[in-house]
């Protein structure tokens, strides 16, 4: 009995740890490559819910269908916000970029408060709630379709980061900016793009959550923290380190949920934050950056 | 020289007192108008029952304006609301309702929405002796401090789920065993408490108990936990969100029981809405029903269904029973008003206190600290798309479908 309900809680945080990936993988782009701790990323991810919502309330467009719709959007968006906005501080200490985002997040929560309302709102699809069972452990179909939303989005993100011209531009300007500058590298459009790519992530998210949660404007709120947690877990700047830091923050969560107090979800997370930050400061994947 | 500084200082003084004066001027800057402050969420995660709230406010407000407004001592006097956000944050209530009293100098307070919220507005409107009025916080904690200025015409949040409970011991075939969870916020808590004590006085064994974070965004866990307990009943105390958040829960992991209950939720529209089909079957206590057999006093509508009619007719959507109680809220400071004959804080608080008196929501009586202990709650199942009364027996529109079917045979 013990022992099915400790598998069910692995299960459910593997499934949960999907969302968490994805969230992170964008927040920890923006902060690897710019060092630019983005507050924004809620508000970009409770924007990409509220696009899912729209699209499926009004047109009947299935969630997972837009997941890359409101990743383009979102990434223009950013890529805008980025280069017409943060740009001017981005040599700022990070006290600044962090002010100017957390502005960023207030204007946007409030502008959706404007438009949308503060009502709770849902997405509820023809598969919602439907399961399957392996043995003792029963799976949501919405949610296993999640994380394998989440692992595809991973995977092209690990593509284009590994294969492409850009990919690549980013990658280098992350190790030396000056050696990337010389060698003919944009910085300041490619800064846009990183961001862009962030803000696109935390849209594809958005839609992910939306699929198994309430919407409400400052729903994005509490996934930074997640994010800001992965992000450390995994190591900063890397795609495997989002997806490993991902899951593991799932498992924990619902491991510490079930087992130390429901009450101590989030503080069991967070207790591990603190021993990896001591043990192994530099995350489980990540590269030792200074 | 001594002459002029003399001159200076009664000059200063006058001036001193002319400013002291001035606010005190300031409620009547139209001077038939009764004004109260109202800190409400209109974000965070009480936005949407900050919502309803401000809908019944704003429907007493506009009736008894429409209808020549209140009377005070032989004068009529219109009634303004001034509304603040609070963000569903305690210490963003407290800070509002005391810029209400000291700045805007308002004549009376009508409370937050929910228990944290109001529990904090309680504090501050204690220290400056103005009476405040509330309809949506339940936690009795609230009335345990010995306020004497706060005043609640909801029932008590221990009450929300032992109305489900008391008609569970009364069905065929009597179910056995429950799991009860909440969220760890001061009002879920008791709500749970309240169920915990039902369950202990009537038979019902406890199989499983938890508390989960509020706002929490994962229940996933307790879930897995309730369907290893395998109970006959099933109640959660929590908020319309994390009502949502466990029904959808429970189905992703079949979940099945007899019985599902939610404090708050799903006497919403919003949980229909949201969930469709999903949320047929469920229990929610709720403060008040429209076809409750009330005979209000006169001064505002005084029948439960004219209430919903003309309520649906103005917002476009039934009234939930956190519209109704925040109606009533006001409802209990005219009656008040009235009866005081006087706008003077004390004396209504005073009128407050001694009130006794049938509304469309129910009776309007407070016990010695303030709270409404003599109106009984009443339990609605969603039964086709509708919240429909199912107890108790004497407001009993439909019985209630029983048991809940399994989540693959409905």
């Amino acid at each position: 009995m013990e022992f099915n309900l400790a598998l069910q809680d692995l299960v459910n945080g593997i499934l949960a740890g999907g969302i968490f990936a994805v969230v992170a993988l964008g927040f920890s782009l923006v902060w690897g490559i710019m060092n630019i701790i983005n507050l924004a990323h809620g508000a970009y991810i409770m924007l990409g819910a509220y696009l899912a919502y729209t699209l499926f309330t009004f047109w009947h467009v299935d969630p997972f269908v837009s997941i890359p719709l409101a990743f383009i959007v979102l990434f223009i968006l950013g890529y805008f916000i980025q280069r017409y906005i943060i740009n001017f501080v981005v040599r700022a200490p990070i006290l600044t970029t962090f002010l100017l985002t957390f502005g960023l997040s207030l204007l946007i929560i409030n502008i959706a408060l404007v438009v949308f309302h503060g009502d709770v709102k849902g997405i509820t699809t023809s598969y919602t709630g439907t399961n399957f069972a392996v043995g003792p452990v029963t799976i949501s179909w919405t949610k296993l379709w999640t994380l394998v939303a989440a692992l595809l989005i991973t995977g092209c993100m690990q593509m284009f980061l590994t294969r492409t011209k850009t990919g690549r531009a980013i990658r280098a300007t992350s190790m030396d900016i000056g050696a990337a500058q010389l060698s003919g590298v944009n910085v300041a459009h490619l800064y846009a793009i990183v961001y862009g790519l962030g803000a696109g992530l935390a849209g594809a998210a958005g839609v992910l959550v939306s699929l198994s949660y309430s919407l409400q404007p400052s729903m994005g709120d509490p996934f930074i923290i997640k994010g800001f947690v992965v992000c450390v877990l995994g190591g900063l700047g890397s795609v495997q380190g989002a997806l490993i830091g991902g899951i593991l923050y799932g498992i924990l969560e619902s491991f510490g949920s079930q087992w130390i107090g429901t009450g101590l979800q989030d503080a069991t997370a967070l207790v591990v934050l603190l021993l990896v930050l001591v043990v192994r400061p530099r995350g489980i994947i990540g590269k030792a950056v200074a | 020289m001594h002459v002029g500084r003399g001159l200076s200082y009664i000059l200063l003084a006058v001036f001193v007192a002319g400013v002291a004066a001035v606010p005190r001027l300031a409620v009547g800057a139209d001077e038939n108008t009764i004004v109260f402050g109202a800190a409400l969420a209109a974000t965070g995660s009480y936005a949407r029952e900050g919502a309803l709230t401000k809908e019944g406010y704003d429907f007493w407000s506009d009736y008894v304006n429409v209808h020549g407004g209140i009377a005070v001592g032989g004068r009529k006097y219109r009634v303004e609301i001034r509304y603040a956000d609070d963000e569903s944050n305690p210490q963003t209530a407290a800070k509002l309702v005391e810029k209400f009293i000291d700045q805007d100098h308002v004549n009376f307070i009508l409370a937050p929405y929910g228990s944290a919220d109001t529990f904090a507005a309680a504090a501050v409107v204690e220290r400056k002796k103005i009476p405040m009025v509330e309809g949506n916080g339940a936690s009795e904690r609230i009335f345990n401090q010995g306020n004497k200025y706060t005043f609640g015409v909801l029932s008590p949040g221990r009450k929300y789920l032992q109305g489900v409970l008391d008609m569970a011991v009364h069905l065929k075939p009597r179910p056995q065993t429950i799991a009860v969870v909440s969220a760890n916020d001061l009002f879920s808590i008791e709500a749970a408490q309240g169920a915990l004590d039902f369950s202990a006085a009537h038979g019902l064994k406890v199989v499983y108990t938890a508390r989960y974070p509020a706002d929490t965004s994962d229940v996933s866990s307790v879930v897995s936990a309730i369907k290893a307990a395998k109970p006959d009943i099933i109640v959660n105390g929590g908020r319309l969100q994390e009502a949502l958040l466990m029904q959808r829960s429970l189905k992703e992991q079949g979940v099945n029981a007899l019985i599902f209950a939610h404090s708050v939720g799903p006497d919403t529209p919003d949980f229909r809405q949201t969930l469709g089909k999903d949320a047929e079957y469920v229990y929610g206590g709720t403060q008040w029903a429209s076809n409750a057999k009330y005979r209000g006093a006169p001064g505002f509508i005084t029948d439960s269904k004219v209430y919903a009619s003309e309520f649906t007719k103005r917002y476009g959507h039934v009234p939930s029973y956190q519209n109704a109680e925040s109606s009533a809220t006001c409802l209990a400071f005219q009656y008040a008003i009235e009866r005081a004959g006087s706008l003077d804080p004390l004396k209504v608080r005073d009128a407050l206190a001694a009130l006794d008196v049938v509304t469309f929501f129910g009776l309007l009586k407070f016990d010695e600290r303030g709270i409404n202990i003599y109106k009984p709650m009443v339990v609605n199942q969603i039964q086709h798309g509708e919240s429909v009364t199912v107890w108790p027996l004497g407001s009993q529109v439909r019985p209630p479908m029983y048991p809940t079917p399994p989540w693959g045979s409905r």
